[in-house]
């Protein structure tokens, strides 16, 4: 996104279309977006340098506990109305193949690929996108269906890595390349290099890579040797009975927690389920800075929404204690506590 | 069995392994089947020693004794056949053998033979060396490295094309994994359909990734012996072929003077369902081996060529009828913002057994409709599609959503009893009407549906009092009715049973509830419809976890406030209230 810093026009724009979203004013931001590709802004500068800062601020506002989730929502909608008039002003003819672009079962996060489908479309793929959420089985028929030069997939939760390589695995089963992105691989990629799988980090470089099916086939193999010690699936299989004995301790020990409306206990069980998720994606990529950059993550979200250190602090003793037999989801816990804000590093 | 067993049953002569580690296990082998299979004869055993050179001669191996200075004192017959130019009284260094010197190792080859050799130091700084003719070991052991060599690939052929693959997917593979095993350029040509044959070719490049490439030929361009090759006859003389296949320019990088070419078919259903030629240089030649092979890669390619065209043209039917059974987005109507999601139980199918849509008034209003049949999968599917076309008509002649349903439940019945389906459906019916002020009136008949909800610009959330019976069961069901008003900005939510019942949690076995939804939409009132159905998709799918679900459909709608457009352009939310609600909040 350095381009906008060299376009002050835009950075204009940018600021009023955050206004835009902030209102809720769909024709306003639409308004905008046209407006700028009729003084001759290319269609992908109004993507990338406009539309994607702007959601990226969005999701911000929303983790410092600004922005409701609806509010995000709304945002969100506009965002998506924004590139569907954007991709209807602008009709490049299609030269290559069929790309299919989808987020990974469980991932709702369509904007961001849904920007990368828009700029393929526009430097003249045929782009079909899946939407959010795409079950496997769905994107593998429509893969049979239909010849597709590529697949491009998107994950921006970490915790959705296992989900995802049994997808990418889906997709060579049927003999057509993948390309990957988001935040889920890793700010860097690395957990797409763990899945042996080749990785994008914005919209112009997955088209350069699309664009050679060479270095779309040459991903170097997975490394996944480390998930013979059957951690991965045994965490799995543990995973209701932890967050049960996880509650009853977090009820014991803060009594607070024993006043709960539903709705708090229903967070706090998915909550104390993200945990767990995490760091099973965690071992199951062997990479412990998941788990750590993870927990940052969330006591920095639950800070803006005044919930103490301790409802994290806590959890993670609990299942340190009890996975003392898991030698790497022991060690991930140990270095995710150490992270916590107040605790020795 | 032990490992004596195995060494007294004939383990062939042990001429795979190397010659000093079997040749005494042999020998004492040797030793023992002649004791144990033979009585003692001579009861004189043991008395003259034996002639030791004599004994020696019948070895294997042949035996080349030199004295202190190199010069050679014995040679025994083996050795002298193997070594002619060996000769006693000469120094070995003469004859000119390179695998007899002291820094020789392995094997080496010498006039078409391969032998082995080494170097035994005996008494008096002599020395002996033990030579081997392993021509025939080797070649063996080559043999069945070749062998493993292709069973590998067969094993990589078959699970890259063991999946159902795109018939062009399935045919780029094909001459992919041809290059560089069976070919340096390999084409594929498909028997022709309507007068066009299309065709593949990969051919190696430098780096291990063959280049793929393909194209269409049309009608007489067929060479002979493809056209020969699509009826199903191997051709043998295939000289000329490669004549023309270098002509024609199939064969990039080679030459036709220095190139070996091979045809054979791609077996099919009946007929064969393609054609795939084989080339390379001469100097690997395709021997019998070679061409058994190669057959045994076009019997795995053709049976994934005929899976994927038996697929393709399957799925185009199934395409077809899906598209017809899938729920038709709502038409775009004044007033309204509508909102939809659809997540059928069986991902791979896109189709299940809710449904919902709307169709126009001609005063203005829409008629829309939400619900769910009994059963699952394709026969619900298609009992929705039944359901709609009957609304589709019904709804020119009645415009009350009552009357309307209890005329969808007669013609249900009659459908239903006439083939004796016993299928039924719950749903909700109602028809909107856009205010002056932008609001929107609903009036809605049950027919023992979830009831709607509705999502006040307080930011709280209604459950609308609607009952009624299940329809297409009895001929004259109770069906409830009420009349809703959605000033500008709120929205009434309709939703299928899979989303309340959807089972997720700690342990994957609760149900979502009605409680949970109603608390996901509270505070949700600025929510475009679009936004606002995603967002109870979404909850639902983060609460089942990627477990097992029923069929999920949402309706929502929006009064789009005054002003609005309806459709895509629409404001999301009307400039006055929002700033009010903005405060509040």
């Amino acid at each position: 996104m350095t381009a906008a810093m060299a376009a002050p026009d835009l950075g204009e724009a940018y600021s009023g279309y955050l206004d835009h979203l902030a209102d809720a004013d769909e024709y306003a931001a639409t308004d905008l977006a046209i407006g700028l590709l009729d003084a001759g802004v290319a269609a992908e500068r109004v993507l990338l340098d406009l539309v994607a800062p702007a959601q990226a601020e969005v999701g911000e506002r929303w983790a410092r506990n600004e922005w409701s989730v609806a509010q995000e929502h709304a945002a969100t909608h506009i965002s998506e109305q924004v590139v569907a008039a954007v991709s209807a002003h602008v009709k490049p003819r299609p030269t290559g193949g069929r790309v299919v672009v989808a987020c990974m079962d469980g991932e709702w996060h369509a904007l961001p690929p849904r920007l990368v489908a828009e700029v393929l479309r526009l430097r003249g793929w045929q782009v079909t996108f899946l939407g959010a959420s795409v079950p496997a089985a769905h994107l593998v028929s429509y893969l049979h269906r239909y010849d597709a030069h590529a697949v491009a997939l998107a994950c921006a939760l970490p915790m959705r890595l296992p989900y995802a390589h049994r997808m990418i695995e889906a997709c060579r089963r049927s003999d057509v390349p993948v390309v990957v992105g988001g935040r889920g691989f890793g700010a860097d990629g690395r957990w797409a290099g763990r899945l042996g799988v080749a990785w994008a980090p914005d919209a112009p470089s997955a088209a350069e890579l699309i664009a050679d099916e060479r270095a779309l086939r040459g991903a170097p193999p997975a490394r996944l040797a480390h998930l013979a010690d059957d951690e991965y699936p045994s965490l799995l299989r543990r995973r209701g009975e932890l967050i049960d004995s996880a509650l009853a301790e977090l009820r014991e020990r803060v009594p607070a927690t024993r006043e709960y409306t539903a709705a708090q206990l229903d967070a706090t069980v998915s909550d104390l389920g993200h945990i767990v998720d995490f760091l099973a994606a965690a071992v199951y990529v062997d990479d412990a800075s998941l788990f750590t950059e993870f927990v940052q993550w969330l006591s920095g979200i639950l800070l803006s929404r005044g919930v103490p250190v301790g409802a994290i602090a806590l959890p993670l003793e609990h299942y340190a204690g009890a996975l003392r037999d898991f030698p790497r989801a022991a060690r991930a816990l140990a270095l995710g506590s150490a992270t916590l804000p107040g605790r020795p590093r | 069995m032990t490992a004596s067993d195995v060494r007294d049953c004939d383990p062939g002569d042990g001429r795979l392994s190397t010659p000093s580690t079997t040749r005494p296990s042999a020998w004492s082998a040797d030793v023992r089947r002649t004791t144990t299979a033979l009585p003692p004869l001579a009861p004189d055993r043991g008395q003259a020693p034996p002639d030791w050179f004599e004994v020696v001669e019948h070895f294997r191996e042949g035996l080349v004794v030199c004295d202190a200075d190199g010069v050679v004192r014995h040679v025994s017959p083996v050795a002298e056949r193997l070594l002619p130019e060996v000769t006693s009284g000469e120094p070995l260094s003469s004859a000119g053998v390179p695998g007899l010197s002291e820094d020789a190792r392995g094997g080496f080859t010498h006039r078409g033979r391969r032998l082995t050799a080494r170097r035994v130091p005996l008494s008096g700084a002599r020395c002996c060396w033990y030579v081997e003719d392993v021509t025939d070991s080797v070649s063996r052991a080559d043999a069945l490295l070749a062998e493993r060599a292709r069973s590998a690939f067969l094993a990589v052929v078959g699970d890259k094309l063991g999946n159902p693959l795109h018939p062009d997917r399935a045919a780029a593979a094909v001459v992919r994994l041809a290059v560089p095993t069976l070919a340096e350029v390999a084409v594929l040509v498909l028997a022709p359909r309507a007068g066009r044959a299309r065709w593949w070719r990969a051919s190696r490049t430098d780096d291990d990734a063959p280049a793929v490439d393909s194209g269409v030929l049309v009608g007489g361009e067929l060479p002979t012996a493809i056209a020969d090759g699509l009826t199903g006859a191997e051709p043998h003389a295939v000289d000329w072929l490669v004549e023309q296949a270098v002509d024609a320019g199939w064969l990039p990088g080679l030459a036709d003077t220095e190139t070996v070419a091979r045809v054979v078919p791609l077996p099919g259903r009946d007929a064969p369902v393609g054609v795939l030629l084989v080339a390379r240089r001469a100097t690997r030649w395709y021997d019998e081996d070679d061409v058994e092979l190669v057959r045994a890669f076009a019997a795995r390619a053709g049976a994934a060529l005929t899976t994927a065209l038996l697929y393709r043209d399957q799925a185009e039917v199934a395409d077809t009828l899906q598209a017809s059974l899938l729920p038709v987005e709502p038409v775009e109507a004044v007033g309204v913002q509508w909102g939809t999601a659809y997540r059928p139980a069986q991902a791979g199918l896109r189709i299940g057994g809710d449904f919902y849509g709307s169709h126009r008034l001609t005063d203005g209003g829409s008629v829309f409709f939400l619900g769910d049949v009994s059963g699952k999968g394709v026969e619900a599917a298609v009992f929705t599609g039944q359901l709609r076309q009957c609304l589709q008509a019904l709804h020119r002649l009645e415009s009350n959503p009552a009357r309307l349903l209890r005329l969808l439940n007669d013609a249900l019945l009659e459908t239903t009893q006439a083939h004796g389906q016993g299928r039924f459906a719950t749903i909700v019916l109602g028809v909107a009407r856009p205010e002056r002020d932008g609001g929107l009136t609903l009036t809605m008949a049950g027919g023992g549906h979830l009831p709607p909800l509705v999502l006040r610009a307080s930011g709280e959330v209604e459950t609308v009092p609607l009952r009624g019976m299940l329809i297409g069961v009895v001929s004259d069901p109770r069906v409830g009715e009420v009349t809703v008003r959605l000033a500008p900005g709120e929205t009434c939510l309709l939703y299928s049973d899979g989303v309340t019942e959807a089972r997720g949690g700690r342990r994957g076995d609760e149900l979502f509830g009605p409680e949970r939804l109603v608390t996901a939409l509270t505070g949700c009132q600025r929510m475009p419809a679009p936004a606002l159905a995603e967002r109870v998709e979404q909850v639902t799918c983060d609460w089942l976890a990627q477990g097992d679900h029923d069929d999920i459909a949402v309706l929502a709608l929006r009064a789009a406030g005054p002003g609005g457009r309806g459709g895509r352009h629409l404001h999301s939310v009307p400039a006055g209230i929002d700033r009010t609600e903005e405060t509040d909040a």
